[in-house]
């Protein structure tokens, strides 16, 4: 009899023993980094970059080790809300952009392996992800990857590493002009912009100009918001794109000069640009504001009141564009 | 006590099926005794256990309600062997924004009937002991899909209804049962499934009392999984059966006769601990006719 209960007590405790042993606990895995995708997930600030990162079809990419890098790391420039916000972007407006668009910005903010923050340095070149090169830029002492500054770095993640930026990137891999069509074409936004620009461009016979490759231009775009604005200060009524042909080829051939810089040399993000007068490839001068909050505002000697910066750092192929919400008029 | 006021209280496991418990209990029938149960559960989570650790929000869907219809059969062919049989139709929805919904193409709700459960459960061994009663059960059971839902729709099935696996489960259960009404139950199991789902031990310790006109117990139940992959973890392809599922899971379950042969059950359960699960919390209520 004993030895039966003995047997018993046995049982007893070995299913007590296991039941407690086996119960889950946060230890088993606390220690185990997380991935870059993860990070996104459970960070609050980053909750439009889940969004767009679910959207594009990356969250499960930076779930896994890069194939593309021997490292299997991937290093990530992640957007804040914020970033986003400026943008007029967050998890219920992200469906305003295409969505091959949004996974190509999203991949112009990755690249292959580790880059460690105290090896980034002004100056230096990085190959995105998208293929399009960034460049990091030191402003009074804090670092920018184009015009996006780095709030924090090296966030461990255990494929690869994040650093928090405060604007997003875009890239659109096409040239000034055709960025512009890309955004005419609605490859961008769902919805159309910049369409009363391309017809501007077409119509003064620019296209050609601004696609020289071996420029580096930097262009103001103005939005088809503000083409209608300017129609109406000049008390016509802009409708549609052609409407623009009701001013005369030398006037908007004067105007649209008005927006790039003189110097194509070197095109400029914001980070690289401070307040001044800047010499334009028209006959007149444009003014910048303070560089206040990473934008800069842009008037035209003809203009009432400075032309805000909507999009700003748009990298082309042989340009930086910053879309702004005016015309800028040269005096005429 | 009465063994045969105990032979009822199988009736609770009608909704344990969907709230992470074991759904063999440590009772027998007499022969030729049964019991129907229809219930209903609800349960909703708006945190995740992740790892490495948990997130406040459910990705894409921000909050998850599920509520489970359950009919819930056993049969006693002797005093030693009975069969049980559980089908659920579940209704899991988010509460994407439309935004969400329309950027993803993803739906708010997944519905349909999940997994028929059968098992059969066999007493090999009892004896009178300490003033009780002690049963040894052995219960082998088989869950497979018979609802058309899906589980490979990416983060959409997030919402899915279950697993699409088919079970083979085995557990060991030992029942004493003091006669003062007070009993214990531990039962050790191992699952086998496919569909990519791991395998995964299971274990449970249940301890009640159970009287003539009232029954009530406390459980507190684990599923270790073998392997599998963590959510957004490596290896994750987007495909969450194939997910490493650990919980460890507390409730209270409660059972009343209330006329005739009819009674009702009810009760509540929490995760207090897990890996790549919703944390939720769920409650039943059930009506179970005995016969």
């Amino acid at each position: 009899m004993n030895t039966q209960y003995k047997t018993y007590n046995f049982i007893f405790f070995f299913i007590l023993t296991t039941v407690i042993l086996s119960c889950e606990t946060e230890s088993a895995y606390e220690d185990v980094p997380p991935t870059i995708a993860n990070i996104a997930v459970s960070n609050p600030a980053f909750s439009t970059l889940e969004e767009a990162a679910i959207t594009g079809g990356v969250a499960v990419t930076l779930s896994n080790p890069n194939p593309n890098d021997s490292s299997g790391d991937y290093t990530v420039f992640a957007p804040t809300n914020d970033a986003f916000a400026r943008l007029g972007l967050d998890e219920n407006t992200l469906g305003v952009l295409q969505k091959d668009f949004l996974t190509n910005t999203l991949l112009y903010h990755v690249s292959n392996g580790n880059l460690a923050g105290n090896t980034i340095s002004e100056g230096d070149m990085s190959i995105s992800a998208l293929g399009v090169t960034r460049r990091f830029v030191n402003r009074d002492n804090e670092l920018f990857i184009n015009g996006s500054k780095i709030l924090a770095t090296d966030v461990d993640a255990i494929n690869g590493t994040v650093h928090v930026i405060d604007k997003v990137m875009i890239a659109t891999g096409g040239n000034v002009v055709e960025s512009a069509l890309a955004l005419n074409d609605a490859a961008v936004f769902v919805n159309p912009e910049l369409s009363f620009l391309v017809e501007a461009v077409v119509y003064t016979g620019l296209v050609d100009a601004l696609s020289n490759p071996d420029a580096n231009f930097t262009v103001f775009a103005p939005t088809d918001q503000a083409f209608i604005d300017l129609g109406t200060a000049l008390g016509l009524t802009f409708t549609e794109p052609a409407n623009i042909r009701q001013l005369s080829q030398e006037l908007v051939t004067a105007v649209l000069l008005n927006h790039v810089f003189a110097d194509v040399s070197a095109d400029k993000f914001t980070s690289e640009l401070s307040a001044g007068s800047f010499e334009t490839l028209g006959e007149d001068t444009i003014t910048l504001g303070m560089y206040t909050n990473g934008l800069l505002s842009v008037s035209g000697s003809g203009n009432m009141s400075p032309a805000n910066m909507v999009i700003p750092d748009v990298q082309t192929t042989n340009g930086i564009v910053h879309v702004i919400d005016q015309v800028l008029l040269p005096n005429m | 006590m009465k063994v045969r006021t105990l032979m009822m209280f199988s009736a609770l496991m009608a909704s344990t099926f969907c709230l992470a418990q074991s759904p063999i209990d440590g009772f027998m029938k007499k022969k030729g005794k049964g019991s129907i149960t229809l219930s209903q559960s609800i349960e909703s989570y708006d945190e995740v256990f992740l790892v490495p650790e948990k997130v406040d929000r459910v990705p894409v869907f921000d909050q998850v309600d599920i509520s489970a219809t359950s009919l819930y059969i056993d049969y006693s062919f002797t005093d030693n062997f009975m069969i049980v049989a559980n089908l659920p139709f579940i209704r899991s929805e988010g509460n994407a924004t439309e935004a969400s919904l329309e950027n993803n193409g993803f739906e708010n709700v997944r519905e349909g009937l999940q997994d028929l459960a059968l098992y059969t459960k066999y007493r090999f061994y009892t004896t009178e002991i300490a003033k009780g009663k002690l049963d040894f059960i052995g219960s082998l059971g088989i869950e497979f899909p018979v609802g058309n839902y899906k589980v490979d729709e990416g983060l959409q099935s997030i919402i899915a209804i279950g697993n699409r696996s088919t079970d083979i489960n085995s557990l060991g259960i030992v029942t004493y049962k003091h006669n003062s009404g007070f009993f214990a139950t531990g039962q050790i199991g191992y699952s086998i499934r496919n569909n990519d789902v791991p395998d995964a031990f299971l274990n449970e310790l249940k301890l009640g009392y159970a009287a003539e006109k009232f029954y009530v117990d406390a459980f507190i139940a684990n599923q270790i999984s073998r392997d599998g992959v963590d959510i957004l973890g490596e290896g994750f392809n987007g495909f969450f059966p194939a997910t490493q599922v650990n919980y460890t899971r507390i409730g209270l379950n409660a059972y009343v006769p209330i006329i005739y042969r009819f009674g009702i059950s009810g009760g509540a359960n929490t995760y207090i601990a897990g890996r790549n699960l919703g944390i939720s919390t769920g409650f039943y209520g059930g009506l179970t006719y005995s016969f």
